[in-house]
């Protein structure tokens, strides 16, 4: 039964405003109200008082750490600090807020950074997934009479399978919202903890809060499944749920991890699903295993399809949709579309009316090699735009092998010429098969950052090549690589895929110095021209001065791979941190320069954002290292400024 | 013009009476002619594949045939009732395809919007509005090296790409074997970037490509799947004894196909133990999951005298024969030359075959089982210098042996490719790089040189008069050379921008067939009226090199060797055979 729709709030009237759906739109200054910047996750504002002629003059104005670090000790090295911080309206406090690895909620006060409340959801930590949490959401609940708490909330979606509805002033958990403030979503209580989590906000739209789930999909074939599932804001009332692989058997996942996009006028939520399981291996899920792999456009209220796209088919990659599709209007030839861009991990941009799902740009059919494991049908051929072209490059010969001496680019031409290489989608076997882009990407779940109306997107894109292999089973693992978590790391991974004959053994490509094989730049900054369908310009991103065993006293400026993802404002910046070198950087948008840089105590494998507050444009950013490139930890927030 | 169906022996088909008939509409009621309709089986029969993907030395397995058929001007087209379960796939020029599972009275077909039949037109027209900045010996250079293994503008090869990702994949395509000089990598890449840009944003320029026409509800295309994503299906022999026998040029296996029934029987060609993949050649596809082709197995022969089979081995300074009585190969080791390819084998007994990378054609004796070597001339010091080093060359182990520098006139490289027999005995060599045609009489060993007026003379045959008929490949060519008078001939293709790789003679009938590798299609010209036929190839990206004509019915025969053939539609190397429909 379809839910009554509930009245709109001043929020949802303001977006049906012509050109005022984003909610950049809502206050006199410019906010951040969305994670994403606004619905459609354009990593863009209008805040333009810092500029290219004043970047330089940036400086701290505040910091506030989380405590994280102090009440959490060891147990930091399970987490990575992903947050983005929103600003909420002045009805609902106008207080910066944030969720920490461990879901704790803070407010925090947008010029001093001092804090205002905090909400601790106590979630279950057990289980050996990663804590994050991206963010949350803020919507205004028309339901709730004015003045009344939680007339204006916050919702978030926990580590451990919650979804919680919290006063957005006070942050104390709203009594009419599910059982006294949260929900429990599928796989809550149910699964061995940690199996099922989340790491991305929930998207909340015209009464209607949708929440996807994050799944360990790589250790065995038949994992939980990815189910979205969609609530009555005000009530916590279930109301549908959308099942990716819509029963596929044998499989599991396809889960949304990445943050959903809203398209709320026009009443569609925006899903970038991942990959079925397991990841590598797809004998026993046969065929192109809808709606894995996809960006899925559902009715926001009843659920339904409305259209997809599948960017992989039958994936053997782990090439999950890890970003945020993006919503905008594409002007060409004095023509109008209401427009969607969806990054892949693969390197493309596809670009779609988002009403209807004609691609913008031709798809066309890239012929792919066939897998040599037997049973196992591949697809013939993958999705490939016409244009813009690949972000990077996913040819690598042994002649193109990289050294900082001659001994170890030897040494990398020999490991390029042992390997199975067929580019882009060579599927792996049991001899050891080059992975260019692999799992880490591409762009990631940092997604990109649309220059206002340009058509300009601007994206960070890591390149390094990984190789994998598939090892047949029994076999017994080696304890010590289990723990190692991750090629980008220079680590060599071995897991499990329960209930298949193989495991599956991935690492970086790296010479006997621990250096990438491939030619640097290793993590680049990508200005796409989406109408044009061109590269207007790319540059590296990222120093690696600080990865080798002893760090350099000077930056060396071959581009480091990168999480976490970037804005763009109307003052012709784009800010970044996500490097691996604990710096936040400002870059002119017209031609990659970089205008500013700071040096942060750790790594900020976040996305910043942007405010204007009382007359002064700030830049936040989350800095809290990250484990799983073994870089050091943290938990601060850092906000810059001009002077006065 | 002689029509096919009264050309070629009618074959037997269950009477019609048991045949469905489809008619296909387009949307508006009206009947559509020359609608490729193509049935296909479900699933393919039971086979052993345990030998890395392949049936192992000695096991026949059946290939379940797929049917194409086209419709007449009353949008109609029969098929007989099919033995096994299967689906059709209906395709026609601007209409979107249609996949259906079983013949009823009646299909309808949507048009495509013009931004996707302009996007469905073949390579070939798309190649024609590449102009290289005017530079069209730059064109001719481009297309002689990078268009002969696979299509150049099919879909997939028009997304954009940066100048560094173009210039990426020609050095990649180079380790591989292409030859394309160093000096033009950046420009082409520069201008691949630049003009499949200027088609993306204005693709009305692209012209259509020529219309499928009436002669097509008269044949019927059958296709045989062989091998895998993998193989490449190089050159073949239709055989008096009623068999087919394929190579797999890079998995060294012979597929000896029973028309009649699909069966068919692989034999795996042996190898010296200590020898590496690649032979003497080295292995260039290190890169490839997989790879066996020790041999290199590429062009078939065979003897008029007891029917044996002589295959020249690429990798190898051997000839191969084929016992056609034991099914067991003979290696017959050469003291010289490198690279044998095309082979043919005259009135006398004798088997010549060309020797691509040495310059040279060589006879070998049956009767004395001694290889006779003919040198071709160099063009120049240089040439000949580096021909001459070869064999010190080929001492160093094929990992250190330094790599030539190629550069636009192939120096080093005039490569005799085509060789044919003309009925007076003569035997005439084409050399691609070089541009000129050899004449080699076999009784005094008399070499006779004579400069080809085109551009990329690749593979040639004589006609029962004589004359030879030779491709211009990068012209775009088909050239007539009589040599009773030393006149050239050209005749343009039916289909504008093709790179014809190879051709046949059906001397019985006077017909030349040639191979249409970016255009999809198989041409016919008939020699008496002049006059061509074009047939499209039922799969995109069908990649032909090598034209057999059964001398019993006229049947055509040809193969998929797109490489590689994943890339080709379906992902898999098929047999394709023409034959009429009985009226």
């Amino acid at each position: 039964m379809m839910p009554s729709r509930p009245r709109r709030g001043l929020i949802g009237l303001l977006a049906l405003l012509p050109g005022l759906h984003c909610g950049l739109a809502i206050t006199a200054e410019p906010g951040w109200l969305y994670y994403g910047g606004d619905q459609g996750g354009r990593h863009y504002s209008q805040a333009s008082q810092i500029d290219r002629s004043n970047v330089q003059d940036l400086e701290v104005a505040w910091v506030s750490r989380s405590g994280d670090m102090a009440s959490h000790g060891e147990e930091m090295e399970k987490t990575s600090t992903q947050s983005t911080p929103i600003l909420l309206p002045p009805a609902a406090g106008e207080s910066l807020v944030y969720c920490t690895p461990f879901n704790r909620v803070i407010a925090l006060d947008p010029a001093s950074g001092e804090q205002r409340w905090s909400f601790d959801p106590k979630i279950d930590r057990r289980g050996d997934r990663p804590f994050r949490c991206r963010g949350v959401s803020y919507a205004e609940e028309a339901r709730t009479p004015a003045g009344k708490d939680c007339r204006h909330r916050l919702y978030m979606s926990t580590h451990d399978r919650k979804l919680w509805a919290i006063d957005a002033s006070s942050g104390k958990p709203c009594a009419d919202f599910g059982d006294r403030g949260q929900v429990a979503l599928y796989g809550s209580g149910e699964l061995a903890p940690g199996e099922v989590s989340n790491s991305s906000a929930p998207v909340v739209a015209d009464g209607v809060v949708v929440t996807g789930s994050t799944v360990i999909d790589f250790v065995r074939s038949t994992t939980p499944r990815g189910t979205v599932m969609a609530f009555d804001s005000f009530s916590g009332r279930p109301l549908w749920q959308f099942d990716p692989l819509q029963g596929h058997a044998n499989s599991g996942s396809a889960n949304v991890w990445a943050p959903m996009s809203v398209d709320e006028k026009n009443g569609l939520v925006y899903l970038p699903t991942s990959a079925a399981s397991p990841d590598y291996y797809g004998v026993d899920r046969p065929g192109d295993d809808l709606y894995a792999n996809s960006v899925v456009a559902l009715d926001l209220h009843s659920g339904e399809l409305r259209w997809y796209f599948q960017h992989v088919r039958h994936d053997l990659w782990d090439y999950d949709t890890p970003a945020q599709p993006i919503l905008f209007e594409w002007r060409k030839n004095g023509e109008t579309v209401p427009a969607l861009a969806q990054l892949t991990k693969q390197g493309f941009v596809f670009v779609f009316n988002r009403l209807t799902g004609e691609p913008l740009w031709e798809i066309t059919e890239q012929p792919v090699p066939p897998s040599q494991i037997p049973g196992e049908h591949s697809s013939p051929t993958q999705p490939k735009p016409i244009a813009p072209p690949q972000l990077l490059n996913p040819f690598l010969m042994p002649a193109d092998a990289w050294g900082l001496t001659p001994f170890d680019r030897n040494d990398c031409a020999n490991q390029l010429a042992d390997l199975q290489n067929l580019g882009l989608f060579t599927p792996n076997s049991e001899k050891l098969t080059l992975m260019f882009p692999g799992s880490l990407g591409g762009p990631n779940w940092g997604g990109g950052a649309l220059l206002g109306d340009s058509g300009i997107l601007l994206v960070n894109v890591n390149n390094v090549a990984f190789t994998g292999r598939l090892i047949p089973t029994p076999q017994d693992l080696d304890p010590a690589s289990r723990k190692q978590d991750h090629p980008a790391a220079g680590h060599r991974m071995q897991v499990t895929m329960q209930g298949t004959p193989y495991n599956i053994e991935i690492g970086s490509l790296q010479s006997f110095l621990g250096i990438p094989c491939n030619p640097p730049p290793w993590g680049k900054l990508v200005a796409v021209d989406l109408v044009q369908g061109t590269i207007a310009w790319e540059t590296a991103l990222g120093s690696v001065h600080e990865m080798g065993p002893v760090s350099a006293p000077f930056h060396i400026e071959w581009g480091t791979p990168n999480l976490g993802g970037g804005i763009a404002t109307a003052g012709d910046l784009f800010f970044i941190g996500a490097t691996m070198d604990r710096q936040i950087r400002a870059f002119d948008v017209s031609n990659g320069q970089t205008l500013w840089q700071y040096t942060l105590p750790v790594d900020a494998t976040a996305t910043p954002m942007t405010y204007m507050y009382r007359g002064k444009q700030y830049v936040v950013i989350n800095a809290g290292g990250h484990h799983m490139f073994q870089r050091k930890m943290g938990d601060y927030l850092y906000a810059f400024a001009l002077p006065d | 013009m002689r029509s096919i169906h009264r050309l070629l022996l009618p074959l037997l088909f269950a009477p019609l009476c048991s045949a469905a008939t489809l008619q296909v509409k387009d949307d508006q009621g009206r009947p559509l002619a020359q609608v490729m309709v193509t049935q296909s089986p479900l699933a393919q029969p039971e086979a052993d594949l345990s030998d890395d993907g392949y049936a192992p030395d000695g096991v026949t397995n059946t290939s379940a045939e797929v049917v194409t058929r086209f419709t007449n001007a009353a949008g109609e087209v029969s098929f007989d009732p099919p033995a096994r379960p299967v689906s059709y796939r209906a395709r026609a020029q601007g209409y979107v395809d249609v996949n259906f599972p079983a013949i009823e009275d009646e299909l309808v077909m949507q048009r495509m919007t013009p931004e996707q039949e302009i996007a469905s037109y073949p390579s070939n027209v798309w190649l024609s509005q590449l102009d290289f900045g005017g530079d069209q010996e730059l064109k001719k250079t481009f297309q002689l090296n990078c268009a002969f293994c696979h299509q150049q503008a099919s879909a997939f090869m028009r997304n954009e790409r940066t100048e560094e990702q173009w210039l990426s994949v020609i050095e990649r395509m180079n380790t591989y074997g292409a030859r394309l000089p160093t000096e033009d990598h950046k420009k082409v890449a520069s201008l691949l970037r630049e003009e499949y840009r200027r088609l993306r944003e204005h693709p009305e320029t692209v012209p259509a490509p020529r219309p499928w026409e009436g002669h097509l509800s008269e044949v019927e295309i059958t296709e045989w799947p062989i091998g895998d994503g993998f193989s490449q299906m190089h050159d073949f022999l239709v055989h008096p004894n009623g068999y087919v026998y394929i190579g797999d040029n890079l998995f060294d296996r012979i597929y000896q196909l029973d028309p009649a029934s699909g069966e068919y029987t692989v034999y795996k060609v042996p190898h010296d133990e200590d020898m590496g993949l690649g032979g003497i050649m080295g292995n260039r596809f290190k890169v490839f999951p997989k790879m066996y082709n020790y041999m290199g197995v590429h062009s078939f022969a065979y003897s008029k005298k007891d029917g044996n089979i002589f295959i020249t081995p690429s990798m190898q300074q051997a000839l191969l024969e084929f016992d056609i009585k034991t099914r067991k190969f003979i290696t017959h080791h050469m003291p010289e030359g490198y690279y044998p390819h095309t082979i043919r084998v005259d009135d006398k007994d004798r088997v010549w075959f060309t020797l691509a990378l040495s310059s040279q054609v060589a006879m070998f004796d049956r009767s004395k089982k001694t290889f006779t070597v003919y040198d071709l001339p160099a063009r120049g010091v240089k040439e000949w210098l580096i021909l001459k080093s070869l064999p010190i060359m080929f001492s160093i182990s094929p990992e250190s042996r330094p790599q030539p520098d190629p550069d636009r006139e192939g120096t080093g490289l005039p490569m005799p490719y085509g060789i044919d027999i003309t009925p007076d005995g003569m035997v005439w060599v084409a050399r691609l790089y070089a541009n000129d045609l050899a004449c080699i009489d076999p009784d005094s060993g008399e070499i006779t040189m004579i400069d080809f007026p085109y551009e990329g003379p690749r593979r040639l045959r004589a006609d029962a008069d004589g004359n030879l008929w030779i491709v211009a490949f990068q012209d775009s060519l088909l050239v007539k050379y009589a040599p009773s008078t030393g006149e050239f001939t050209s005749y343009k293709l039916p289909v504008i921008n093709e790179v014809p790789y190879a051709l046949n003679v059906d001397r019985e009938r006077g017909v030349v067939w040639v191979n249409g590798n970016q255009s999809d299609t198989i041409l016919s010209f008939d020699i008496a009226s002049e006059e061509w036929r074009v047939y499209p190839m039922p799969r995109q990206r069908f990649f032909t090199r090598d034209i057999e004509i059964s001398e019993e019915d006229g049947a055509v025969f040809t193969t998929n060797s797109h490489f590689p053939t994943w890339q080709s539609e379906g992902g898999v190397p098929t047999l394709l055979r023409i034959t009429p429909l009985e009226e």
